[in-house]
């Protein structure tokens, strides 16, 4: 019965609804989700936060009937900016409209709100002000998460007691006001999220390789020293040669040139002999050994561009996303497999 | 490591208010960024839920609820990620990959809590029908009260059985496991980057991406300013940005102020 009219009995335009009712709707709204849904998503939770303006707005309690009833229907919106299309709404309600135009109206405001909504909280807001208070607390900062709070909270009250009582006194002139520049706003925001997203991928991206290349082999002399009769030492001179000539062992070149080079601790030493005195000599002599030489992949790669891994695996992540439809689980998934695969191997700094 | 019947009880009371708040309320408490400090709090040790906070929150900063899909539940995921790292002494890294698989649990549990809500609106067409407010208003008490309480439920639960059974499960993980377990925690971010970037890229905005990536290399290598660096670079970003809008606005403005829809996008 209620639910199929389409007038309301009393046509009489309300009064204006008080400071004190508005504030109410917009602390309720806050709550839009608390019964959030598949069926009607947020319809019971919007219909709960605009009760005190309907509830002075109908006195007659079958148009209360009427109108609690059309506003239970289907109902999905950005919840931040909902206090704008409860303004909004409540203008018609107050003005007695006709209900198809209300629904019209307040359907209408559903899809671009939610677009708007995300640019400006999710992608902006956000992104930001985590990227700055998470890096305070990762560095153990408890103004981090505090900040993050006040400020977080502070725009959100602002735009919820703001829209509510903007969008109510403009009526429904308000959706013209928004809508002429909303597509500009949407894409400005964004700018500044893209920017922003490209800044953190620097700031906050710490992933490095810690793969070594081998590089071909390097040969140098490592010093050792015994103690010997001092007839032996001419033995000492040259103990070992190569095919190319070249001493592997021993105090002198092949030119009779004594030879340098590092002992255990890395100090450079030369070769030689020292006549104790008492018949022994203590005799430096040198051994040719062949290390490995490696190139740091890290530091090849930042010569290049640094954060390059950072870059890559967000690039990687865009394109599944974007082009492969991945989910985030299945994107979480992957860097799990990338993080415990290169754990194994060993490749992750 | 052993808690106190008061320690379990707050852990439920955080859990029972971050549940309602991630979709009610103020719609920030429930960011682990602030249940990571109120965790380590609780549990004696901020620093770690500080750290382990601030990491989650990196991830999740592009798993938000855009465009009303469900992200793998930050609230679940948050939480465990503190407790986890604090009881069991984890690196906060690899204590926010162990997390995971309790946020896609929180995930199924939302979707399943959406689900069973749906009935309740034929009660909420017969309140509206017989002009009750009072019947509406105690819905969505009631919704909210059961959500926090599942919630609360089984993050106790997690956290009772993580904190005496989780230890013997750390022992056994080796070495290159738990490595990788952080170097993926670390990647995790680079997710809620990349989803931030589908939501807002165009083909015509990659240019202000690489001019974000470059801007930032060049201020992050300069020591007295790397505190300060994201927001100077916001600075940066604001200025490209409110450039821009002037400039789309006053193209607009020209060719017709109450034309609205009409829009060519370039």
């Amino acid at each position: 019965m209620a639910s199929n009219a389409t007038t309301y009995k009393n046509l009489t335009p309300a009064a204006d609804l008080d400071q004190a009712t508005l504030n109410k709707m917009a602390w309720r709204s806050c709550f839009l989700q608390g019964s959030f849904n598949y069926e009607r998503m947020q319809a019971a939770g919007w219909l709960y936060s605009i009760l005190p303006g309907l509830e002075k707005i109908h006195t007659d309690k079958d148009d209360l009937a009427t109108s609690m009833t059309h506003n239970m229907e289907f109902f999905n919106i950005h919840p931040f900016l909902v206090t704008f299309a409860m303004g909004i709404c409540l203008s018609l309600e107050q003005k007695k409209a006709d209900i198809p135009t209300i629904r019209a109206v307040r359907v209408s405001l559903m899809g671009p709100l939610g677009g708007i909504g995300d640019a400006l909280f999710w992608m902006t807001l956000v992104p930001i002000l985590a990227g700055i208070t998470s890096q305070m607390a990762i560095a153990g900062n408890p103004a981090g998460p505090i900040i993050f709070l006040v400020v977080f909270n502070v725009i959100q009250f602002a735009i919820r007691f703001g829209l509510m009582n903007w969008s109510y006194k403009m009526g429904t002139q308000a959706i013209d006001s928004l809508m002429g520049s909303m597509q500009a706003f949407t894409r400005a925001a964004s700018i500044l999220g893209v920017f922003v997203v490209g800044c953190l991928t620097v700031n906050m991206g710490g992933t490095q390789i810690a793969l070594t290349l081998p590089n071909g082999t390097t040969e140098s002399y490592v010093a050792h020293t015994c103690v010997v009769d001092t007839d032996d030492v001419a033995d000492f001179e040259i103990i070992a040669t190569n095919d190319e000539g070249t001493t592997t062992s021993g105090m002198v070149d092949a030119e009779g040139n004594a030879l340098s080079g590092t002992d255990a601790s890395g100090a450079a030493v030369e070769a030689g002999a020292v006549d104790l005195g008492n018949g022994k000599s203590e005799v430096t002599y040198m051994e040719l050994v062949t290390t490995p030489v490696t190139v740091d992949f890290a530091s090849i790669l930042d010569s290049i561009c640094p954060k390059l891994i950072p870059l890559a695996l967000v690039m990687l992540l865009y394109y599944l996303f974007a082009k492969h439809n991945f989910t985030p689980m299945k994107g979480i998934v992957l860097m799990l497999v990338l993080g415990i695969v290169g754990g194994f191997f060993g490749i992750w700094a | 490591m052993e808690y106190s019947v008061i320690q379990v009880a707050l852990v439920f009371i955080v859990t029972f208010v971050a549940a309602i708040d991630q979709f009610s309320f103020l719609e920030s408490l429930y960011q682990p960024i602030v249940t990571g400090m109120v965790i380590g709090l609780i549990l004696g040790d901020v620093q770690t839920g500080l750290i382990v906070g601030g990491t989650y929150q990196l991830m999740t900063i592009g798993n938000m609820p855009i465009g009303g899909a469900q992200p793998p539940n930050a609230v679940v995921g948050g939480i465990m990620a503190a407790t986890l790292a604090i009881s069991l002494d984890l690196d906060p890294n690899a204590a926010v990959a162990m997390a995971i698989p309790f946020s896609l649990l929180g995930q199924y549990g939302v979707t399943l809590i959406f689900t069973i809500m749906s009935p309740l609106m034929s009660k909420c067409d017969q309140y509206a029908a017989d002009a009750n407010p009072k019947g509406i208003e105690h819905i969505n008490y009631l919704a909210m009260a059961l959500l926090g309480l599942i919630f609360g439920v089984v993050v106790t639960l997690f956290f009772i059985g993580g904190a005496t059974m989780g230890q013997a499960v750390v022992d056994a993980i080796p070495a290159w496991l738990s490595g990788g377990l952080s170097a993926a925690g670390g990647m995790m971010r680079f997710v809620g980057f990349a989803i931030l970037l589908k939501f807002m890229m165009s083909r015509d905005m990659w240019g202000f991406y690489f001019m974000g990536f470059g801007l930032a290399l060049v201020v992050s290598n300069i020591t007295a300013l790397a505190t300060p660096a994201l927001l100077i670079l916001a600075f940066i970003g604001f200025g490209i940005a409110f450039w821009d809008f002037q400039q789309q606005t006053e193209l607009k403005g020209a060719v017709a102020i109450e034309d609205g829809g009409e829009e060519d996008g370039i």
